[in-house]
């Protein structure tokens, strides 16, 4: 079997000067994709640049005959006066409990891997369907216990009410790609630090890990996706509005009952939109090999 | 080799006591609270109470579910997404995934990047953006020229639901079966160049029977996926117009927790407890395909 790259499978497959017929289908379909995925994005995008008078007058529906930045202004005193809370706060409840669950999860599910890549034991496949197995679980089936569960320990309303589900659910995703990830590393090198000495510790902290560093990035990635747009916890176990996280905070700003002015609440969403658009631009090709990674292990 | 593995693992529990901390995580988080919830279901409690287990009901919590109309309207709307994403989002995925890979572009990795940026962003968002899309005097309505409200009716309303959600994880499907296609033999599809078949001949007889693996991963990741969709309904319709866009998973927040539900945590638990068995289920069937697939 000859594997080729991408670019030459590309050009010996199906388009062909005489394949006319795809190459004009091909161009149509991806103008049309690119046009349906972009419009309700950037037209949103352009209804929170517009002045009230442009508001309505539909030139291209896109591009606003003048643009202004008070939506955004707007939006901003408007959570703060309706909500009593600032995106800014909103956007440091996500980071606290994305970066913290994060870190966990992938402290404890590295461990776990490198035990499951590394030693035979016994029962270690059972271990292994048990941990990943909830993976399975939908999240809302937990919704009712667990709110019992952290009501019991007084923890409704902080920041471990939804970190503590947040690192059991990780759990599972992270421990999947890392043990695939952690079983590829040649045996030698582990056996070469054994010979010199090196525990089992040294040898998952010093040999493992640094090797690691492009399945843990794309972990990362990964597991970032799961925990700064995760609804329904946040929903449930958080109440006061100093808490909430971007999601919850927005569906009750744009989402609640009072209809607010169309800029404003264009606005106050693009402000949730842009920071994680940057992010992506940025970290793009993490993000493509982090989802295509979790998938094909998953 | 087998000598110093022996020496090394001087304590037996030093694999268990790697595994453990996660393992208690999972336990405390994850498989506990499923016995719970399935103890539950027989409970007769509100979110106030003190003490769930106080008042013992038998089976009347799945009574109730079972004489609500409504829990079968969410039942078949779960399995109208199940449906959908598991046929139209992989049709639709599949397809710009083929033309994305033969199509010869200039920026293959830019136009998958494009597709794929729904993907990032909250489905809370999204909604939000869908529904000043979609309101009567909304951008959509305006360039149909008509006035329709399109999420108060009845017939359509999950349907619109259903259509977002593809809108957004379409990008997400293509990348899984982009993958698929990057490992792909290309000697067959040269034989077939041979032969002189067409294009489509090459796309129905070649391509796509040789990605029949990460297609069916795919749907197994779709199917999951169908199963816990929540944001995108509460953020739309709220399960409305009347309960009639209602899905398992919001159906059981309105029994549960909703502010103008009825706070009936037992029978939000007896739906957890469908929703769960509804995945078991599930679970049984893959791993016989899996077996059926490594057999063969």
């Amino acid at each position: 079997m000859i594997r080729r790259s991408p670019p030459a499978a590309a050009a010996y497959g199906i388009v062909r000067k005489r394949d006319k017929g795809f190459y004009i289908l091909s161009r149509v379909a991806m103008v049309v994709g690119i046009i349906g995925i972009l419009f309700p994005i950037l037209y949103i995008f352009s209804l929170s640049l517009r002045t009230k008078e442009t508001m309505f007058s539909a030139h291209l529906f896109i591009i606003p005959q003048a643009v202004t930045l008070q939506n955004y202004a707007n939006a901003w005193t408007y959570a703060k006066t309706n909500l009593n809370v600032s995106f800014l706060q909103m956007f440091r409840n996500s980071l606290v409990a994305s970066v913290s669950s994060i870190a966990a999860a992938i402290a404890l599910a590295a461990l776990a891997s490198f035990s499951f890549s590394h030693f035979q034991f016994r029962g270690k496949e059972l271990l292994f369907t048990v941990l990943i197995g909830s993976f399975i679980i939908p999240a809302q089936v937990l919704l009712i216990p667990l709110f019992f569960l952290l009501k019991t320990m007084g923890l409704i309303d902080t920041y471990l009410a939804i970190i503590l589900p947040y690192v059991g659910i990780l759990i599972p995703i992270a421990t999947l790609i890392l043990r695939s990830f952690f079983q590829e590393i040649p045996r030698e090198l582990k056996e070469s630090a054994k010979i010199d000495g090196a525990s089992d510790m040294k040898i998952f902290l010093r040999v493992v890990l640094p090797l690691s560093k492009p399945a843990l990035g794309s972990c990362i990635i990964l597991l970032f996706l799961e925990t700064w747009n995760e609804f329904i916890f946040a929903l449930v176990f958080l109440h006061s509005p100093k808490l909430q996280t971007i999601p919850v905070a927005i569906a009750k700003i744009a989402g609640g009952k009072f209809l607010l002015p169309v800029g404003t609440y264009s606005a106050s969403i693009m402000i949730t939109v842009i920071p994680i658009l940057i992010v992506f631009i940025v970290f793009q090709k993490w993000f493509i090999a982090g989802i295509t990674m979790g998938a094909l292990k998953g | 080799m087998r000598a110093h593995i022996t020496r090394t693992t001087s304590s037996r529990a030093t694999p268990y006591l790697y595994v453990l901390p996660a393992l208690l995580v999972c336990l405390f988080i994850i498989i506990s609270p499923l016995v719970v919830s399935l103890l539950l279901s027989f409970f007769n409690f509100s979110g106030y109470d003190r003490n769930y287990f106080k008042e013992f009901v038998g089976l009347d919590n799945f009574r109730t579910m079972y004489q609500d109309r409504y829990f079968w309207i969410a039942l078949r709307n779960t399995l109208y997404f199940t449906a959908s994403v598991t046929t139209v989002q992989i049709a639709c995925a599949l397809f710009f995934a083929i033309i994305i890979f033969f199509g010869n572009f200039r920026n293959s990795v830019l136009l998958r990047t494009i597709i794929f940026v729904p993907g990032v962003l909250a489905p809370v968002s999204i909604s939000l953006a869908w529904r000043k899309i979609l309101e009567q005097g909304g951008v959509l309505n305006r360039i149909l020229n008509i006035d329709f409200s399109w999420l108060s009716s009845v017939q359509l309303a999950i349907w619109i639901v259903i259509f977002v959600s593809i809108w957004q994880w379409l990008g997400y499907n293509l990348l899984i079966l982009y993958a698929g296609l990057q490992s792909l033999d290309i000697q067959m599809l040269e034989a077939a160049d041979m032969d002189g078949a067409s294009w489509t001949r090459k796309i129905f007889e070649v391509v796509i029977p040789s990605i029949v693996p990460t297609i069916v991963l795919n749907v197994v990741i779709n199917v999951i996926s169908a199963f816990r969709v929540f944001d995108i309904v509460y953020v739309l319709t709220r399960g409305g117009p009347v309960h009639n866009s209602e899905v398992l998973t919001t159906l059981m927040y309105y029994y549960s927790f909703s502010a103008n539900g009825p706070n009936k945590m037992g029978v939000g638990s007896a739906i957890a407890m469908v929703l769960f068995l509804v995945m078991v289920a599930f679970g049984v069937i893959r791993t016989g395909w899996l077996r059926r697939g490594s057999r063969s």
